[in-house]
């Protein structure tokens, strides 16, 4: 072994090196970095904890955000429909009304427009009946000769004989006046008489009522003259 | 902005530093020498300072020593200086700087490594690992230091020794010259203490003595039944008689890792600095070539720290480990 | 030649044929290292693990080697 430079004394000295070595770094290096490091993942598991807790925290927050920010848009929501549905049923009120209004508006107009109309056909109607009962008068008028009132004076007697104008019994007073256009022929005035039952009668003569007789027994009036019908017609057409 | 460009000057002062090596390593000033290459460390003193220690015989002033003490000192001032970092760092925010951080990085993979292999067992395994590797770094690494290896006392050679030339005053140069009497040979001030036997038996010793300390621990009594396998015995005889060899082999084996331990690390230094001296003292002036060797070596002393504290930390692990006997027991 | 430089020359050729073993040591790591680097290769996960075993493994083959050596030691400096 001597050869190879083995020494017991040498190597015992080495083993003793070594063994300082080994509490020297133990001691000084190894216990105080195992600590450390120790130390330092539970750190880091305090870390990740916190961070897990902190996440955890934030995520309800988000949800809780989320909820209230769910719930104001509903609201939101809620109260703008409300609004638009308040401006709908007020706009439609106001529509209404004012459909209303328009109606009654037109309505009144449209009645008024009516009355007008009417009073204007109305007058317009006496117009065109006055104009037609002058133009019947003017044609009537002309158209009367001493001849045909005599027919006209004839009819009206034979009428009265003939049950027509029913006049016999009413005719009944103490006095009668007969209106006539013409000077009535002592004929005519003999049948007057006749159909007449009264105690005296006085001619008249009154070429206004254009033809016929009008025959006015105290307070009773039978007309037969032409104007008297011609009134009759102007009344109708009114 | 201008992107400024890094100058590697640093290149440049390797290169001027080779080729001073260049030109001063073979020229007539400084020859090279084939220096003496010894097994054992040479001693210093040729006297033993003590005569007979703790009983055991002479010890001697051996080249390794300064070197231990050195390498002692050295890793006694890191390891304080990381213990002061460590401790500033843990009362502040557990991030240590400087040496500390440096030595908590390195620690740092080194306790994953063990716990990846031992589990639970890795914070008794941890110290043992890292001490054995650190140790052995700082003991590789220091041999390559220039200086070591080169400069020590001269002795009178036995048999044929250098002739040598005087520098003045007390200092003196080997010279290639041989001469039959009267020579002289160098016994350097510093050798690398994985150079020495001593150092990688101790560490080897240890190392396998705490295997079988960390096997106890884990499993109490029941490590035994690892070399002296009875399980069996009764049961199946021919098995069990097979399984009882089986752990006297362990037995052998377990002795042949010191051995195995010891020359491991021994052979890898010594076959490097036999091939520096080699190479340098066959080339003579081309004295680039043991640079790269130094280069080779330094890459060789990291391995070997490595597999020296890897392989210690693997046969702990597996000593904490039950040898497959459990579910047997439990039957 | 004298019967002790003969023994020396005998010496030196032993040591150098006690460390051929040292070839089969290199095929066995070269072998071990093959194995696990192609391991690694198909699946980068396991690194760390075969690292480990390789190593291991590397160190059983190496303790051959170291074998080898102890007995060129022995027989270099004249242990025995």
């Amino acid at each position: 072994m001597e050869a190879l430079g083995i020494n017991l004394g040498l190597l015992i000295v080495q083993i003793i090196a070594f063994i300082i070595v080994y509490l020297t770094l133990n001691s000084w290096v190894y216990k105080p970095m195992l600590d450390m490091m120790e130390s330092r993942k539970t750190k880091i598991a305090q870390g990740l904890e916190d961070a897990r807790v902190a996440s955890e925290a934030r995520a309800n927050a988000e949800k809780e955000a989320a909820k209230v920010l769910a719930a104001a848009q509903a609201e939101a929501n809620k109260v703008v429909r409300e609004a638009t549905e308040r401006a709908a049923s007020a706009g439609k009120e106001v529509k209404a009304a004012a459909d209303a209004e328009a109606t009654k508006a037109r309505e009144a107009a449209m009645a008024e427009a009516e009355v007008e109309r009417n009073r204007i056909l109305g007058d317009l109607r006496g117009q065109v009946a006055a104009l037609a009962i002058a133009a019947a008068n003017k044609l009537v008028g002309e158209t009367l000769d001493e001849k045909k009132q005599h027919v006209l004076i004839d009819e009206f007697f034979s009428g009265i004989k003939g049950g027509k104008v029913v006049v016999a019994e009413s005719l009944t007073g103490d006095s009668a006046e007969v209106t006539s256009a013409l000077p009535l022929t002592t004929a005519e005035q003999a049948s007057v008489k006749k159909s007449v039952t009264v105690k005296e009668i006085s001619f008249k003569v009154d070429p206004s009522i254009l033809g016929g007789l009008v025959i006015k027994v105290g307070d009773k009036v039978l007309d037969g003259s032409v104007a008297g019908k011609l009134e009759g017609l102007r009344q109708t057409l009114k | 902005m201008e992107h400024k460009k890094r100058r590697p000057w640093r290149r440049w002062v390797v290169l001027v530093l080779m080729i001073v090596g260049f030109i001063l390593g073979g020229n007539a000033f400084f020859p090279a020498v084939q220096p003496e290459i010894t097994v054992a460390a040479e001693k210093l003193i040729l006297e033993p300072i003590f005569e007979n220690f703790l009983g055991l015989g002479p010890f001697y002033l051996v080249n390794t020593l300064p070197t231990l003490a050195v390498t002692l000192v050295l890793l006694i001032v890191i390891a304080f200086f990381a213990n002061r970092s460590l401790k500033k760092s843990q009362n502040t925010d557990l991030v240590p700087r400087g040496i500390g951080n440096v030595m908590e990085a390195i620690l740092e993979m080194l306790y994953n490594l063990t716990e990846g292999s031992a589990g639970k067992y890795a914070k008794m395994i941890f110290p043992w690992f890292a001490t054995i590797m650190i140790y052995v770094l700082f003991a590789n690494l220091l041999k390559l230091i220039p200086g070591f290896e080169s400069i020590g006392v001269l002795h009178h050679a036995e048999g044929e020794g250098h002739a040598i030339k005087s520098l003045g005053g007390v200092w003196s140069m080997l010279t290639p010259a041989k001469v039959e009497e009267g020579g002289y040979i160098l016994a350097p001030f510093f050798r690398g203490i994985s150079v020495d036997l001593n150092f990688t038996a101790s560490l080897a010793l240890i190392s396998v003595v705490m295997i079988q300390v960390i096997g106890f621990r884990a499993q109490g009594l029941g490590y035994l039944s690892k070399f002296f396998n009875t399980r069996r015995m009764f049961k199946v005889p021919f098995f069990g008689a097979m399984d009882f060899l089986v752990g006297l082999l362990e037995l052998i084996s377990e002795l042949s890792k010191i051995l195995s331990f010891a020359f491991r690390l021994f052979g890898n230094m010594f076959a490097g600095i036999v091939l520096v001296a080699i190479v340098a003292g066959l080339l003579g002036k081309f004295s680039i070539l043991p640079a790269m060797i130094m280069m080779f070596e330094l890459f060789v002393g990291l391995i070997q720290a490595f597999v020296f504290g890897m392989l210690t930390m693997v046969f702990m692990a597996q000593a904490t480990q039950g040898h497959g006997g459990e579910e047997h027991a439990e039957h | 030649m004298d019967g002790q430089s003969l023994i020396d020359a005998m010496r030196f050729v032993g040591a150098g044929l006690a460390m051929i073993g040292a070839a089969g040591a290199g095929i066995g790591i070269g072998l071990s290292v093959q194995g696990a680097l192609g391991g690694m290769a198909r699946n980068p996960d396991t690194y760390g693990n075969l690292l480990t075993n390789m190593i291991l493994g590397i160190a059983f083959s190496e303790a051959i080697a170291i074998y080898c050596l102890v007995i060129a030691f022995l027989m270099l400096f004249k242990v025995v």
